[in-house]
This record gives structure tokens, C-alpha cells and sequence, in this order.
């Protein structure tokens, strides 16, 4: 089945992989979701914890501020292992994005104490920093932030806010303690089973410490980790797209009908070639975005991260359509897990960029030169 | 004592590869319309390739070849294409040489190697037949022991150039074995001067005569002409094809369609159109992605390994591609859509239709795309049968 392979000298990827593998065993993916759903949840706190305690929300971050240390390829071979697990939690919205945040930010109080709480999991910091516009006011000794974020995970267990703010010189990112005065949430059903929010600051007070990353800088940093988070995105898209591809075949080979399995006609099973072989179109663009990533050209590695979250997400979405329909009606229940994987996908590929606005984007970037 | 290419740098390779295209192959014969010209419209190429013992990369040494290792024979096909090389009459260089190096006896391989080299034997395949396309082990043309000459009577279809070759390599019936088709199917070498060998060339969608039909009528052929043993062709003919079968999923062809695509949506404004801009980004991303999947391989092959079975999905993602771009192109084309001429662009021109009626063959040769899906749902699925 389709899957990443790179070098692996001394076995870190195998041992991720496994790593997965055993959480997933303690903390099943679908189980977990079904269980956040049930009781409207934002996050499976216990699942989280034993992410951070993993070692996988601080896997970008540098050893310097606490984190890991790891590269991309770590990232995608963990997001991959992480999609076919269907384990839900935000690790590439939230726990890449954030690591990128904190790894550009410059040396502060306010970081380390963020990046400490984040790395062991004593804190949940959700990024508010798209769906939205926060101005930030300055005042004697601070900000005062107004205004709004959307599409916000674990909105509700956030102990903290990394939220984006126009400043008037630009953009810059603030720590806001989610207990302050002027911070409220709204909460959303998600179309993969956690409760997404809105974050509304009200003249809300942030001391000038809170300021993380200043306006110099901002946009450098955003663009890093937006590209990260792409990149972790469509790793684990991939890793959706091949478990889907073979729970699909599993199911094929075993429901029998006119007294063979439906796997054994021909209609179903060029089926199953054209959804395996986008599987692996989606691993080969991953792949070939870490490599660009690791070479280290900027815009090659913008244009193959580009790249492969349009085509993970499309891949992705796709497969996951065409697995509910070879599951025939069983695919249409709840109890079976391939819905959850569609949805999943679906709720994944609407994240920062759709395939269509992303290979747009690519083509722009491309004829730019 | 002759260059070991395999030594030498790959950049050092490839400037000696450009140099001597500088130097044997004319500038018409550089990015030729035609996909596949006769011996003679390409000879004074061929030759030049032989004489400077370039013509059969992957042969080896001792045969008159260069011996490339897969990863230098990749950079000179890459070079081949870059350069716009055209098409040789390729098939004693691509496989009758490596049937023979591998299967051959040392008489036939004294014999028919060197002719392949000089050009003085001209090779065609005589594989499908009117009966046997996908379904090839249904082939029965057939060849009939008398004494030490085979007696060979049938049809052969679709051989590429058979009407400027002077010999075939043909899969024949020798016995049949209801239980197993691949059974008593010989590799038999004929020479087409020999009485009872007819061809008609067939016109293509095109207007060329790339194919043709063969008939043998009480051919007689020695039966020294055998390749490998008696009823054993069919794993004799498979054994030949290795590492090549990736340049069946490669992007050349693609990439020439996509680059009349943009000339034309550049000449017609078309990038101003945000529908067509919408349709151009996604076959853009699909030849990008295509190269991801095909570098892929190529690492496959380059650090020496083995190709699998899955390598059949860049055939077919490659040709539907090829297929989708030339579709684009002459929608783009409006009304001149109905020219079978280039379409006139300033000084320039645009091979629009040549090329959509190009893109409707490599769906189908080389295992129809639907034999690949047959071929991965078995062989890499293991979907049950």
C-alpha cells in the first residue's frame, strides 16, 4: 500500500510509526471520535496529553525551547501514520503551526512559558489567526485586542490564545490567557466530530510582554508556518487516502455477492486501482514536498508544498467518496468507520487552501518567475 | 580501449551524449513531427550512433554495445528526449538484442547482432494478431515442424514499420494446451524476403503509416531461427522487458502537449479567462505530480533495484494526461479546431489536432490501459480473480 519511504539510518521513522501504532491501540482513532462527538467535545484531553507526552506536539520545535527538534520528514512520517489512524487531535493545525510560531518568535519570557506548558502538555494553546480580523490598540502598557478568529481547535480547553492582531504596522502575534476579561467562545459542530470555535476578543487587555512576534518578522514567520502546516496537512491526507484505499479492499474481498466477492468483478476492482493509484500520487507529491523542503530553495519548496496539499486533499476527498460508495450501504451508517475517514478528509482539505485555490496559487507563484 | 560510460561523471555524460547529437544528428531531424520515421528518413542518424558506439546503450561491451548501467541509460534517454532526437527504428536495438544476449546461441548471436548494429537487418515485432490484442496468449498464427524448417501460415497486425524492416521477431504457435494458453507459443526470428510474406500498411487517425498487417502464407523458416526453446516463447518474449518499461510512464509526451497548450492559450488570451485558468492549474499539478511519482521510480531504478508490477500506474496516469491536454487544447482552438493542418499562430504554428489524434494511441499500446488495471488489481492488490 501506498506509504513515505525515506532513508531512515537510525530507525527514528520506524520507531514513530510505531509509537502511532501503540497509541492507537490504547486510544483507537474512530472510538475516540465517536466519544468526543457524543458528548460535544472540542478535544479528547487524554489522547492529547499522550500526544505531548509523545513527544508529538514538540516534534518541530527546537531542543533549545524544549521541543524535539525533528525535521519535516519526522513531521510528514508522523502525520501520515496520524491520518491512517484516524487520530483527530489538531497536531498539524495547531501543534505544527504553534511549534513554527515559537521557533521564529524572538527569545522571550512569555515563549519559553508557552513553549514549556505546550511541549508537556499542561497547556492548550489554540492559534486564532485566519476566518477573522483582531486589531490590536496600543495602550500605556500593553494592547487592547478586538475582534474575532474562526475555525479555532480545542477553542473551549484552551488554556491560551496565540491570536494574530493587526497592529497598524502590520501584522503581530499575542499569548492571550483564554481566562481573560473581553475573551469569549463560540462553538460549532465540526464535520469530523470536535466542536470548532470562534474566539471574540472585546477591548481585550494583553500586557506588552504578550506580544510573541513582533510586526518585523510576522509575515516571515506566518509564511513558515503556514507552509509547515500544509505540509503536515497533506502528509496526513495521504495517510488517510491509503487507509481508506485498503479498508476499502479489505471490505471488497470479504462481501460476497452472486456468490463472489465484489472485489472479484472488474467494474470494482478498476475501481480500486485508480482510488490506490491516487493514494500514491498523493505519498509522491508529500514526498517529494519534504525533499524540497529538506534541499532548503525556498520557492521550489513553496511550490511542491503547494503541490501536495492540493493533491493529498483531492486524493484524499476523492477516495474517501468512492470508499463509502464500494462499502454500499454500510458505508452510508454511522457504525462504519470509512464515513469518519471522509469526513475527516473533507474537514482536512478545507484546511488553509482548498486543492483548487492551492493549485492556483502554485501556477501564480510558478509564472511569477 | 573503449570508454567506460558508467565511470564518467553524469554531467560529463551528458555533454558528450549532446556533443555527438551536435555532431551525427541534422538539425530536420531534430523534434520531428512524425513519431515514428522509416529507417531511411532517420539512417544517416542510426549510422552515425554505430559508428561512434552509441547506437545500443544497454548492450554489452563484448556485443558492440555501451553497457549502461540503468542509471546512465536513464540520463540518455532523458538527453534523447531533450534533445529531440528522433525515434529510430528501434526494435532489434530495444529487443532483439537483449532476447538474443540473453537467450540466443552463440550462432545466432554472431550472426544477428552485428546486422542489428550495421542497419543491414531492419527489425519489426510480430506479436498481436486480429484475434489476439489484449488477449495475446490467444494467438494462433502457426508454425508447423517439417524436417528442420517451420511452416508458417497466419496474420500479424499492428507491427509498427513492418513495411521498412527486412526481418520479424514473431510469437507462432508450435503446439496448444487448453489448460494453459502461454503453452506452445515459440519466439521464431523470419525473414521477410522469404516467399509467402506479404504486407499491407494500415493508415493511422493521423494520416501516417506507423502499423501494418503481416501475412504468412506456407512461409518456411529454418528452425535455427528459434529463440530459446520450443513452446516456450511466452516467458522468452516477457524476460526482455526490465528497468525499461519505465519509459512507458514517462512524461515526455505530457510535457511537449501541455507547452502547444500554453502557446496557444497565450496567443488566444485564454489566460485571462479564469475557467480556462482553473482547467490549465489542474493539468499544470497533474504533469508536476506526475514528475514526483515518475522520480520515484527513477530512484528505483538508478540505485539499481527492481521495478514492481505498480509501475503501471504512471503508464496509464501518463497517457490519460497526454489525452486530457490535447483535448484542452483543441477546445481552445474554437472553430480552427476543425483544422487537420497546424494552427497558424503569427510566424509560429500549433500542431493541435496532430497531437489529440497522437494522444489516442498510447492508451492503447503497450498493454491498453485497462490491461494495466487488470494487471495491478491482480498483481499489486491481489484482488481474488
Amino acid at each position: 500500500m501506498p506509504e513515505l519511504r525515506f532513508d531512515d539510518p537510525d530507525g527514528t521513522l520506524a520507531m514513530l510509526r510505531d509509537s502511532v501504532a501503540a497509541l492507537a491501540g490504547r486510544h483507537p482513532g474512530a472510538a475516540s471520535l465517536r466519544a468526543r462527538r457524543g458528548e460535544a467535545r472540542d478535544t479528547d484531553r487524554a489522547l492529547w496529553t499522550a500526544m505531548a507526552e509523545a513527544g508529538w506536539t514538540g516534534l518541530l520545535l527546537p531542543e533549545t525551547i524544549g521541543g524535539s527538534g525533528l525535521g519535516v520528514r519526522e513531521q510528514a512520517i508522523l502525520s501520515e501514520a496520524l491520518g491512517r489512524a484516524l487520530l483527530c487531535e489538531p497536531v498539524a493545525g495547531s501543534a505544527v503551526f504553534l511549534s513554527c510560531v515559537l521557533a521564529g518568535a524572538p527569545a522571550g519570557d512569555e515563549r519559553d512559558r508557552l513553549a514549556a506548558g505546550f511541549v508537556d502538555g499542561s497547556r492548550i494553546i489554540a492559534p486564532a489567526w485566519r476566518g477573522g480580523k483582531v486589531t490590536a490598540r496600543e495602550t500605556a502598557d500593553g494592547f487592547l485586542l478586538s475582534g474575532a478568529h474562526g475555525h479555532v481547535d480545542q477553542a473551549a480547553s484552551a488554556t491560551d490564545f496565540a491570536v494574530l492582531a493587526d497592529t497598524g504596522n502590520g501584522p503581530a502575534m499575542f499569548s492571550v490567557p483564554a481566562d481573560s476579561d473581553g475573551v469569549t467562545v463560540d462553538l460549532q459542530r465540526s464535520v469530523d466530530g470536535a466542536m470548532i470555535g470562534t474566539v471574540r476578543l472585546d477591548n481585550c487587555a494583553v500586557a506588552a510582554s504578550g506580544m510573541i512576534v513582533t510586526p518585523d518578522g510576522c509575515e516571515a514567520v506566518l509564511d513558515r508556518a503556514i507552509a509547515a502546516t500544509r505540509l503536515a496537512l497533506a502528509a496526513e491526507l495521504a495517510g488517510i487516502a491509503s487507509q481508506a484505499v485498503q479498508d476499502t479492499i479489505d471490505y471488497t474481498k470479504t462481501r460476497i455477492q452472486f456468490g463472489k466477492p465484489i472485489a472479484s468483478f472488474q467494474a470494482i476492482q478498476h475501481r480500486l486501482v485508480d482510488m490506490w493509484s491516487d493514494a500514491e500520487f498523493a505519498v509522491a507529491a508529500v514526498s517529494n514536498a519534504v525533499e524540497e523542503a529538506e534541499a532548503g530553495e525556498g520557492r521550489r519548496t513553496a511550490l511542491a508544498v503547494l503541490a501536495a496539499k492540493a493533491r493529498a486533499g483531492d486524493a484524499a476527498v476523492s477516495i474517501c467518496r468512492r470508499a463509502v460508495h464500494l462499502h454500499g450501504a454500510m458505508g452510508f451508517t454511522d457504525e462504519c468507520d470509512i464515513g469518519l475517514y471522509l469526513k475527516r478528509a473533507i474537514s482536512l482539505n478545507a484546511m488553509l487552501g482548498q486543492p483548487e485555490e492551492l493549485r492556483l496559487a502554485f501556477v501564480k507563484l510558478e509564472r511569477a518567475a | 580501449m573503449a570508454t567506460d560510460w558508467n565511470a564518467v561523471t553524469d554531467e560529463d555524460f551528458r555533454q558528450a551524449f549532446a556533443g555527438l547529437v551536435e555532431d551525427c544528428c541534422p538539425a530536420d531531424l531534430r523534434f520531428m513531427r512524425k513519431q515514428r520515421p522509416t529507417f531511411d528518413e532517420v539512417a544517416v542518424f542510426y549510422h552515425g550512433l554505430a559508428e561512434r558506439g552509441w547506437l545500443a546503450p544497454t548492450w554489452p561491451v563484448e556485443h558492440g554495445g555501451m553497457g549502461l548501467s540503468p542509471a546512465k541509460h536513464m540520463i540518455y534517454v532523458e538527453e534523447w528526449g531533450r534533445l529531440g532526437c528522433p525515434r529510430i527504428p528501434d526494435h532489434g536495438i530495444g529487443l532483439v538484442g537483449p532476447l538474443l544476449i540473453e537467450h540466443g546461441t552463440q550462432a545466432q548471436k554472431a550472426h544477428f547482432l552485428p546486422r542489428i548494429l550495421s542497419g543491414e537487418h531492419v527489425w519489426c515485432q510480430g506479436y498481436s494478431e486480429p484475434n489476439a490484442g489484449s488477449d495475446l496468449a490467444s494467438l494462433c498464427t502457426a508454425a508447423v515442424r517439417d524436417g528442420d524448417t517451420f511452416v508458417v501460415n497466419g496474420q500479424k497486425i499492428w507491427t509498427t514499420l513492418a513495411h521498412c524492416a527486412n526481418w520479424i521477431f514473431m510469437l507462432v504457435r508450435t503446439s496448444r494446451d487448453e489448460a494453459v494458453r502461454q503453452k506452445g507459443i515459440t519466439v521464431l526470428l523470419v525473414d521477410m524476403t522469404t516467399p509467402g510474406v506479404g504486407v499491407r500498411p494500415i493508415a493511422n487517425l493521423r494520416g501516417e503509416t506507423d502499423f501494418c498487417e503481416v501475412f504468412f502464407d506456407d512461409v518456411r523458416v529454418p528452425v535455427d531461427n528459434v529463440v530459446g526453446a520450443i513452446d516456450q516463447g511466452w516467458t522468452v518474449a516477457k524476460s526482455v522487458l526490465g528497468h525499461e518499461r519505465i519509459f512507458l510512464g514517462a512524461p515526455t509526451r505530457p510535457e511537449i502537449a501541455f507547452e502547444r497548450l500554453e502557446k496557444l492559450a497565450r496567443a488566444r488570451g485564454a489566460f485571462d479567462d479564469p475557467a480556462f485558468l482553473s482547467r490549465h492549474a489542474r493539468l499544470r499539478l497533474d504533469l508536476y505530480d506526475l514528475g514526483s511519482a515518475f522520480e520515484r521510480y527513477a530512484r528505483i531504478v538508478r540505485e539499481g533495484g527492481e521495478l514492481g508490477a505498480d509501475v503501471s500506474m504512471l503508464k496509464i496516469f501518463t497517457t490519460e494526461l497526454y489525452q486530457r491536454i490535447t483535448e484542452e487544447t483543441l477546445a481552445l482552438a474554437g472553430e480552427d479546431a476543425r483544422l487537420f493542418d497546424d494552427i497558424a499562430i503569427g510566424n509560429d504554428h500549433v500542431d493541435a489536432m496532430n497531437l489529440f489524434l497522437d494522444a489516442r494511441a498510447p492508451a492503447i499500446f503497450g498493454g491498453s490501459n485497462e490491461i494495466q488495471r487488470n494487471i495491478l488489481a491482480k498483481a499489486v492488490l491481489r484482488l481474488p480473480g
